[in-house]
């Protein structure tokens, strides 16, 4: 029993980061509809920037975050101002062979830049673990946990009740008519690429601390948000963060139960069976951003 | 108030206009009639700069916005209710409504508009806060409509505000704008249901194949025995 609390816990805040990686993916696949192979470079982007604020520049870990933050929300706008607009309207394999360029092309530079050999930064948490009866669970963790529910409620808030949100509902329901009312469509398109960046960026910031840093680490985690976004329906941020919760329990009850092997072939798994029986994602279109 | 001169556009190889002129006064309903595919939605869609233009000029109040984006002509106080209603229809009434006054920056004023246009529409207040997409045609119409208000225009265009609807609804459609013109908004209606508009309009305006080919007062277009034979059933 406390075997599969402790596994719970550890799901709660994988599942935080998963979530903000699946919501940042569900804005720029399920609504712009770009096949987005940068994501996983904008959460390896983000833990670099960890580490470039702590490690390098030897200021505040928690300043970090919101860099990390603030320089993901950039490169994405930077992507999607260079590449992706001047392909707007363009068919669907041109914008994705362009992202896999994007992506080799960023991955290769972080290698160049930082090295092939992982990196670790340093954490201001207490090293003992915080102990709750029969589970432990470290303070960093609980950090990361606090710090991705606190995005994920802003980007919900930001898109439900912002005037910004609106119109980026408006523009990805019917483009022309939200033109109509005066929307700056290539504007909305750029915000939503930026911030569904600088989402992926914050993931792996988060993450990057817990783990260790090196240029492949968004691999992974961009197939994960790829696996996310199919469960919980593309488009459908509730279900994105549902989705990304609902990975990371079966990656801990799989790595847990089954085989600690097997903990990353989950996502697949998973991608597979929705797509088999349920290939419009387990959520309902009604809640649908656009 | 607003005169577009010689516009011709048109999407990717085909032309839509051939070279359109017209003029819209203060104060008039002006109705542009014709058939399927004569080009009276692209006019609309040209003036509001959602389909640009390969020549000719068009000015709003002496301005020349010929190469405006669809924001600038809204801020200059030209609105566009576009054919088949195109309500946003995974957002709730009220959001539809506050997007029609995404410009404005008055949130006093904007919930006071709001309010007159549920007044006025019992129905859109009722549903409020139900997403757009499960109201009756008929009630998407109204909400196309006080959308298009919430932008306070000085010109309106209508984009065959009629089609698919009810003919009751129809009529209450038409009594709105007729309501709209009456009270001091200037009117560019586009309808296929020509008797219908040349019977409520100032000056109207028929167009074939991308062209002006008449234009005049409802009565004489009425009169017209081109326009009979074509348009109005014998």
């Amino acid at each position: 029993m406390s075997e599969f609390l402790q596994h719970l816990i550890n799901m709660l805040v994988l599942g935080g980061t998963y979530a903000l990686l699946g919501i940042g993916l569900t804005l720029i696949f399920g609504i712009m509809n770009v096949v987005n192979f940068t994501h996983g470079v904008l959460y390896t982007f983000g833990a670099y920037i960890m580490f470039i604020v702590v490690q390098q520049l030897g200021l505040n870990f928690f300043l970090a975050l919101p860099v990390a933050v603030v320089a993901g929300w950039l490169l994405g706008a930077v992507i999607e101002l260079t590449l992706l607009r001047p392909l707007r309207g363009s068919d669907i394999d041109t914008t994705m062979l362009v992202m896999i360029g994007a992506w080799i092309a960023m991955q290769s530079a972080t290698l160049w830049i930082w090295g092939g050999v992982a990196k670790s930064v340093a954490t201001p948490f207490p090293e003992a673990p915080l102990v709750l009866g029969p589970v432990s669970v470290s303070w960093l963790r609980l950090f990361v946990l606090a710090a991705a529910a606190l995005l994920i409620v802003v980007t919900y808030l930001l898109i439900n009740r912002t005037k910004l949100g609106c119109a980026m509902r408006a523009t990805f329901q019917d483009q022309d008519t939200a033109s109509l009312m005066g929307v700056n469509v290539d504007l909305i398109y750029t915000s939503t690429f930026a911030i569904g960046s600088s989402l992926a960026a914050a993931a792996g910031a988060l993450l990057g601390p817990v783990y260790v840093i090196f240029p492949q680490m968004g691999d992974l985690a961009a197939v994960k948000a790829f696996a996310i976004v199919i469960l919980g329906g593309l488009g459908n941020i509730t279900g994105a963060v549902i989705g990304g919760f609902i990975l990371a329990l079966a990656e801990e009850l799989g790595a847990g139960y089954i085989s600690s092997g097997y903990r990353d072939a989950m996502g697949f798994l998973i991608i597979i069976a929705v797509l088999i029986f349920k290939p419009t994602g387990l959520f309902a279109r009604s809640e649908r951003v656009g | 108030m607003l005169e577009i001169r010689d516009i011709v556009c048109g999407y990717g190889g085909v032309t839509a206009l051939r070279g359109i002129s017209l003029q819209v006064k203060a104060g008039q309903l002006v109705a542009l009639i014709g058939a399927n595919g004569a080009g009276k939605s692209t006019t609309l869609r040209a003036i509001s700069g959602l389909v640009p233009l390969r020549s000719g000029q068009m000015l709003f109040d002496g301005k020349d916005m010929t190469a405006a984006r669809p924001p600038r002509v809204l801020a200059s106080g030209i609105a566009h209710c576009p054919e088949g209603r195109r309500v946003f229809p995974h957002m709730t009434v009220e959001e539809n409504l506050d997007m029609g006054a995404y410009l404005r920056s008055d949130p006093s004023g904007i919930a006071a508009d709001r309010d007159r246009i549920f007044t006025e529409f019992p129905r859109l207040a009722e549903r409020r806060r139900q997403a757009a997409g499960t109201l009756s045609g008929g009630e998407q119409q109204m909400l196309a409509i006080g959308r298009a208000l919430m932008s306070r225009p000085r010109l309106i265009m209508f984009d065959e505000p009629s089609l698919g609807l009810a003919p009751n609804i129809v009529e209450r459609t038409f009594a709105i704008i007729r309501g709209i013109r009456d009270a001091g908004t200037t009117v560019l209606l586009v309808e296929q249901n020509a008797f219908a508009a040349l019977e409520m309009c100032d000056q109207a305006y028929l167009i074939e194949s991308g062209r002006i080919v008449l234009s005049g007062v409802g009565a004489e277009l009425i009169a017209n025995e081109h326009v009979r034979k074509a348009y109005l059933g014998g």
